[in-house]
């Protein structure tokens, strides 16, 4: 890492990181239109400086050499014109013939707050449909419901000092160690100064946020309902409750109560129903019961699930019952993945949502909007969410679909089928910074869009944070911005006085004046004080929570601490809770797959993927399984295994993990196409949605595993990117190139063959060949320089790797050096470090172990004596675990 | 010192004991390279016993024939390959009989016949007449400027013809022939090509060194001795030669005819086992000796390249050194040391070739073949294992660890679990060897 120790103030500039929802804000070092570094702004509420290893690596992970820099017909270079005026006159003859429901817009939470609102005005306002949906679908649907039942609009109570300031934290199927590493280091700190606060979490697996945790309560998948029902019950049988509060401020707890009590009456049946020891569901329900200030944060956990929106007021439904809520330290907490999901809830980018707050359940809303758009097409009724849009495409029902920064065919559910699906349907177009992801390969349109440090527009964090994104470098070729593209489109439908924005600031006045029209505090989502916002003052923009409005002009940290809701008589609702299991049981040889993500690694990979240093920490897609279970199916650790499900395949490495519970696996969901031959976990889920908010069940899906068979193994290094001929590849972005680690069931003809003929123009090879085919090993070089190495073998130990090796592609090799790469070690006693531990300072493991068999008996003094650990803290829990 | 003098008896004349008698008189024929080793191994041990007599038919004492070959390159001179000058016989009180040819054994008499008609009388007979350059079959090999490859005198006649020869002329098709296609023929070949000669050998087998490398291994051969400028007709033979009294050309089996001007032929040798056998010592392929060196007479011994033992004969000096150790061992200090014939390695004495063979060099349906190639390099590696152990190396192009493998082919050591890394040489599989266990990477 080379953070710089002070940034020069006239090079810098403040923006947010785009990879996740915590929203740090980031001070950029800038030269000759290059990020050359980047630190934690010390101004921003979300980080106060802080950064993880992700956001520490802003600046290495920008220049793609996948970059898009021309729009792109059928694969081919055009001009912008050409580009959109096929794509505009392919709608409209779709929308003359088919209607306007014919034709739909993906989205993804990565888009910014002014190219949301445009895209949702454009389609449900003037084009005249509501498909228009995004990938938050696949994150927070289930938060948003939950939040409008309880709350009447979708607003988190509280924000992130609440975590550190309770006295209580239940995190619920959240493993913020590796989703929200600001977050995680903020509660981390606070209770190392405070002992005394208790965090409990909530998750099937041990996962490494339980290394800060008191408790930790391996509940049975999709029981979290179960759990706080029985909570529920427990509070009122203990008089915990607040009766005031309920009756002064919300409506139908006694059915809600009495619904749960039905169904868990007590701690005996809660413990049961979750399969978790009594004692311990006791000891939670007490520390619940006993503390005023009571956090409860939930994400993907419990929103990626058939019943999520449930889940979700099961706990509000505890939170409202005792009135732990809009205090200090007191709220239900929902926290969103990606950097602006709350920005595109708040333009109501979603299918089931209108505009600002303002939902399709009511007609004055819809009238509305009608009349500030001054909309000649508004779209009545609600579109299709997500999982049926695809569907819909799949049908032929929606013939033409744009798809913004978003990877459908790795991340939906049934990516298998999603593909299929783009491929039949009329028009793709997809607008991304990256040309080849999976998805613009089956596109007919490909559109360069600008990315993080080009963008220019606000997002909202996980706790209503507004903050500005900043655009400080040129965009690279034609890329433009999201917003332009869009805007040049509607002109090209004929559209164009009402998309005639000359600036972003533009879009964000009209998204702030909507927001405040007609609200008289009937909607949360309020920033109507920044409606005449200057074009300085925006592009320094002071990062604010809402509502900002004439009321509270510096925003407003916590929400409903006058007991006032955003629900038509101003009090909150408890709902009646039938908690459900997941709609799949497995059956006896299946076992059931928990899809998630991993500390280094950002959705798909398109851009973290490229990165060496974030791959280091966990290289190659893998399945958590119980040691039970890998007896069981006949496994073996480090072996391949395969899961498969309608269809398809997903190969990992297995991983004994007694943080796993038996007949449970879990597999990491950041894999795809690009990344690895077959192994991308969400092709294997079921496409089950929550009945409410259509979110699909990821986290929840029974599928089959075997062991592999693989006929011989090895590895690939090599300079260039390929995709191997091979059953069974992952790849591992390394700093000059690429690893690839391989498997297959069948042995090529010649291994010699299968290497070089992947590398037609690599001429000179050198190879060690055993005629009993127990093993191979190439290397190719061009002009001297090690461009490839491959190593494959029957048994599974001899075709290891070392790190040294790695290095010395793209170098010059003398050819008794070449002796050295064949064997992969420098064959004079170079210690290999590992697997990498700490990624920011690329210490492995073998040499943590070292230093801790040397004496190094705390995480201290392991960063004392190898820096690790002491820059994102994010590799802390691993550091400890080792120790142990 | 011996006294010695001359008796004439029933017209034959004798040598006679000086004073000192009671001495047992060892007699070698032979002064080449297992006579010069035998020499210093018997000093080394106590030859106060002895009274030692060498007679060799070659002028010089004992000198190193396997430096013939860079001496014809240049790369040395003839006094430095000279190991035992006159004076080193003189110095340590043994009789050194030069320009002499032994042309008989007379084992009743205990004697044997000198080409001048002298008889030398020996108690105990060593035989160390080596080996003569085997003739091929071709018509018409008495013509002028065809050589062997052999002595020294060989070597002086081929450097004065190199000496005078007009770099400039193109008359004939090659300025010399060479005929055979192992290590001599190779040897020769080069240190001609190197005097500026262009030189075509003409070889019977498919691939050079046809009895160490397998085809894969003598291709690259043939690439790198075409670029130092010999070219090569494999499969052929010279049929006959032609010219008045001067050669002047070649003709070969398959019909093709080349003028040359010079001509070595080194297609082998042939074992001096006449003077034995015609003693009526037991042998076929060469004189029969036992583990002990010893002939079927008692008093006889034999080394070197006249030698068979066990059905085999010999051409590289390493047995033969050890054949030197065990005769020294059982006439001085009468311990029985038997004889092991292991096998040995075979080098080539190019400058800028490294080739190394040992053990099996053909694959068979028996073998795993190990094998590294590096074409751009020209090195190429080949390991045949049979039962997990080296019975087999054939290197090309870097020849370092030849030892290595000829270690643990002869120690017969289980490599299955360092095949992978064999062939990269000793600096790697001794690593992997340890690193095996110990390491935490990932198995992929
Ligand atoms: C050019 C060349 C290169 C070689 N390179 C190598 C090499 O690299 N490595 C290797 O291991 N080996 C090499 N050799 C082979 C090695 O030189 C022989 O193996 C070795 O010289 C054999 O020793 P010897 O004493 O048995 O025979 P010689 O050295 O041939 O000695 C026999 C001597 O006996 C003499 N003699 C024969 N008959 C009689 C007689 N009747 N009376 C008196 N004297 C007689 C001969 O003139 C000769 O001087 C090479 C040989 C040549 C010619
Ligand atoms: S926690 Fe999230 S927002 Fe903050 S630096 Fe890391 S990835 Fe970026
Ligand atoms: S992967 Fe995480 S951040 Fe991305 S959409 Fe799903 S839940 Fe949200």
């Amino acid at each position: 890492m080379n953070m710089p120790e002070k940034l020069i103030a006239s090079d810098t500039v403040n923006t947010t990181c785009c990879y996740c929802g915590v929203g740090c804000g980031v001070t950029a070092a800038v030269a000759d239109n290059q990020v050359v570094a980047v630190a934690g702004n010390t101004d921003h509420p979300a980080n106060k400086g802080r950064l993880c290893i992700k956001g520490s690596s802003l600046h290495e992970t920008q220049s793609s050499p996948d970059r898009l820099l021309t729009p792109m017909l059928h694969g081919k270079a055009v001009s912008w014109d050409t580009a959109l005026d096929y794509g505009a006159s392919k709608f409209r003859e779709i929308i003359e013939q088919h209607g306007p429901d014919a034709v739909a817009f993906y989205l993804s939470g990565q888009l910014l707050t002014e190219d949301y609102y445009v895209a949702n005005k454009l389609m449900k306002g003037f084009i005249g449909t509501a498909n228009i949906d995004t990938n938050s679908r696949l994150c927070m649907a289930s938060a948003v419901v939950a939040h409008k039942r309880a709350f009447g609009s979708d607003a988190v109570p509280g924000c992130y000092e609440d975590l550190e300031q309770t006295d209580l934290l239940i995190l619920v199927g959240s493993n913020t160690a590796y989703a929200h590493p600001v977050v995680y280091q903020r509660i981390a700190k606070a209770k190392e100064e405070r002992p005394e606060m208790k965090i409990v979490v909530l998750d099937p697996r041990r996962t490494a946020t339980c290394e800060i945790a008191d408790i930790h309560l391996p509940l049975r998948p999709g029981s979290d309902a179960y759990f706080f029902n029985g909570l529920l019950s427990y509070l009122a049988d203990t008089n915990a409750l607040d009766r005031e509060f309920i009756a002064a401020h919300t409506n139908g707890f006694e059915e809600a109560l009495a619904v749960a009590q039905g169904q868990v009456p007590d701690v005996t049946a809660a413990a049961h129903l979750c399969q978790l020891d009594r004692n311990d569901v006791v000891r939670v329900y007490q520390l619940f019961a006993g503390n005023e200030k009571v956090v409860t944060v939930f994400s993907q956990g419990i929103n990626q699930s058939s019943s999520g929106v449930d889940k979700g007021n099961a706990l509000i439904n505890c939170h409202l019952a005792t009135g732990k809520i809009g205090k200090v330290g007191a709220a239900p907490f929902s926290i969103t993945g990606q950097p602006n999901a709350m920005g595109g809830r708040e333009v109501g980018g979603l299918a089931n949502q209108l505009a600002a707050h303002m939902g399709y359940d009511n007609s004055d809303d819809i009238n509305r909007v009608e009349s500030f758009w001054q909309a000649p097409n508004m779209a009545r009724k609600e579109g299709l969410k997500a999982v049926d849009m695809f569907r819909a495409i799949d049908e032929g029902k929606i013939k033409a679909v744009w798809i913004m920064a978003t990877n459908p065919a790795v991340t939906m559910p049934e990516a298998g089928r999603i593909r299929d699906a783009l491929q039949k349907c009329e028009l793709v177009m997809v607008s991304d910074c990256i040309g080849n992801t999976d998805t613009a390969k089956l596109a007919d349109v490909v559109l360069p869009a600008t990315t993080w440090s080009e963008k220019h527009g606000t997002v909202t964090n996980s706790e209503r944070c507004i903050s500005l994104q900043k655009g400080f470098l040129n965009a690279p070729g034609q890329a433009r911005h999201d917003w332009q593209i869009m805007c040049d489109f509607a002109a090209k439908l004929g559209f164009s006085e009402h998309f005639d924005y000359p600036h972003q600031v533009d879009i964000f006045r009209e998204h702030a004046a909507l927001s405040g029209l007609d609200n008289n505090h009937s909607r949360g989502f309020n920033i109507s004080a920044l409606a005449d916002i200057k074009r300085e003052d925006y592009e320094s923009f002071t990062p604010i929570r809402w509502p900002v409005t004439t009321g509270s002009p510096k925003g407003t940290d916590r929400l409903f601490g006058n007991g006032q809701f955003y629900t038509p008589d101003g009090r909150a609702r408890f709902i009646p809770i039938q908690a459900r299991l997941p709609v799949h049981e497995p059956t006896a040889e299946q076992v059931i797959l928990n899809t998630g993500r991993i500390r280094d690694q950002w959705h798909t990979m398109s851009r973290t993927g490229t990165a060496a240093k974030l791959l280091g920490h966990v290289d190659e897609p893998y399945i958590d399984i119980h040691p039970h279970d890998i007896e069981r199916f006949g496994l073996l650790e480090g072996d391949l295994a395969v899961l498969a499900n309608q269809g398809q395949r997903y190969f990992g490495r297995v991983k004994a993990a007694r943080s796993q519970r038996p007949g449970e696996v879990f597999v990491p969901m950041h894999w795809n196409g690009k990344y690895a031959a077959s192994s991308c976990a969400d092709a294997l889920v079921n496409a089950v949605v929550d009945p409410i908010c259509g979110q699909p069940e990821f986290k929840h899906s029974p599928v089959r595993i075997n062991p592999f068979k693989q006929a011989w193994n090895g590895f690939l290094v090599c300079a260039e990117d390929i995709q191997p001929h091979c059953e069974y590849w992952a790849k591992i972005t390394l700093d000059g190139g690429y690893k690839f680690r391989l498997a297959d069931g069948e042995f090529p003809a010649t291994w010699s063959d299968w290497i070089k003929n992947q590398f037609p123009l690599i001429g000179d090879w050198v190879d060690v060949h055993d005629s009993h085919d127990q093993f191979y090993r190439a290397a190719g070089f061009s002009d001297g320089r090690l461009q490839v190495v491959f190593s494959a073998a029957t048994d599974k130990v001899s075709a290891r790797e070392m790190r040294w090796l790695e290095q010395q592609l793209g170098e010059e090799i003398d050819s008794n050096t070449r002796f050295a790469i064949l064997a992969g070690i420098p064959g004079a006693g170079v210690e290999d470090v590992g697997a990498i531990v700490c990624s920011c300072y690329q210490v492995g493991q073998n040499t943590i172990a070292k230093a801790i068999k040397g004496g190094c008996t705390s995480v201290e003094a392991l960063g004392a004596k190898l820096k690790c650990g002491t820059n994102c803290g994010s590799c802390i829990p691993e550091l400890k675990a080792l120790m142990r | 010192m011996v006294q010695q003098g001359w008796l004439v008896w029933c017209g034959e004349r004798y040598e006679v004991a000086g004073v000192t008698g009671k001495k047992k008189k060892l007699l070698i024929v032979g002064n080449g390279m297992a006579a010069g080793r035998l020499l210093d191994e018997l000093i080394k041990r106590d030859v106060s016993g002895f009274e030692v007599t060498v007679i060799g038919d070659e002028r010089q004492g004992s000198y190193n024939r396997i430096m013939l070959s860079p001496v014809l390159a240049g790369e040395t001179d003839v006094p430095a390959i000279i190991g035992k000058p006159s004076s080193w016989y003189r110095d340590r009180g043994i009789r050194f009989v030069s320009g002499v040819q032994v042309k008989a054994v007379e084992r009743e008499r205990k004697c044997v016949l000198t080409s001048e008609g002298n008889r030398l009388r020996y108690d105990h007979l060593i035989l160390a007449v080596g080996s003569r350059p085997a003739k091929i079959p071709a018509e018409n090999q008495q013509l002028n400027n065809i050589y062997s490859f052999r002595t020294l005198r060989d070597v002086d006649r081929l450097l004065n013809v190199a000496r005078f020869h007009d770099r400039q002329s193109r008359k004939t098709d090659t300025d010399a022939l060479v005929i055979g296609g192992g290590l001599l023929g190779l040897e020769a070949a080069y240190g001609l090509a190197l005097k500026g000669l262009r030189v075509t050998l003409v070889h019977r087998s498919g691939w050079l060194l046809n009895r160490q490398l397998d085809k894969t291994a003598g291709g690259y051969l043939q690439r790198v001795l075409e670029e130092k400028n010999i070219r090569f007709i494999l499969n052929d033979e010279v049929a006959r030669f032609s010219g008045s009294h001067e050669l002047k050309s070649a003709e070969l089996k398959s019909g093709q005819s080349l003028s040359c001007k010079l001509c070595v032929i080194a297609t082998g040798i042939t074992p001096n086992k006449e003077l034995g056998l015609a003693a009526g010592l037991k042998g076929a392929r060469g004189v029969a000796v036992n583990p002990y060196m010893a002939t079927s007479d008692e008093d006889i011994s034999a080394i070197g390249e006249c030698v068979e033992f066990k059905g085999e004969t010999f051409g590289l000096v390493e047995p033969i050194w050890q054949q030197c150790i065990t005769l020294a061992e059982r006439l001085c200090n009468n311990i029985k040391l038997p004889f092991e014939n292991t096998p040995v390695p075979t080098k080539l004495k190019v400058s800028g070739v490294n080739l190394f063979s040992a053990g099996d060099f053909i694959t068979t349906d028996e073998h795993r073949e190990l094998v590294y190639r590096d074409d751009k390099a020209g090195i190429y590696r080949k390991l045949l294992l049979r039962d997990n152990r080296i019975v087999g190396a054939v290197l090309f192009g870097d020849a370092r660890d030849g030892q290595d493998y000829f270690t643990m082919l002869s120690e017969k050591k289980d490599v299955s679990k360092i095949a992978p890394f064999l062939l990269m040489g000793r600096a790697f599989y001794q690593d992997s060897d340890q690193q095996q266990d110990s390491d935490g990477a990932v198995a992929a």
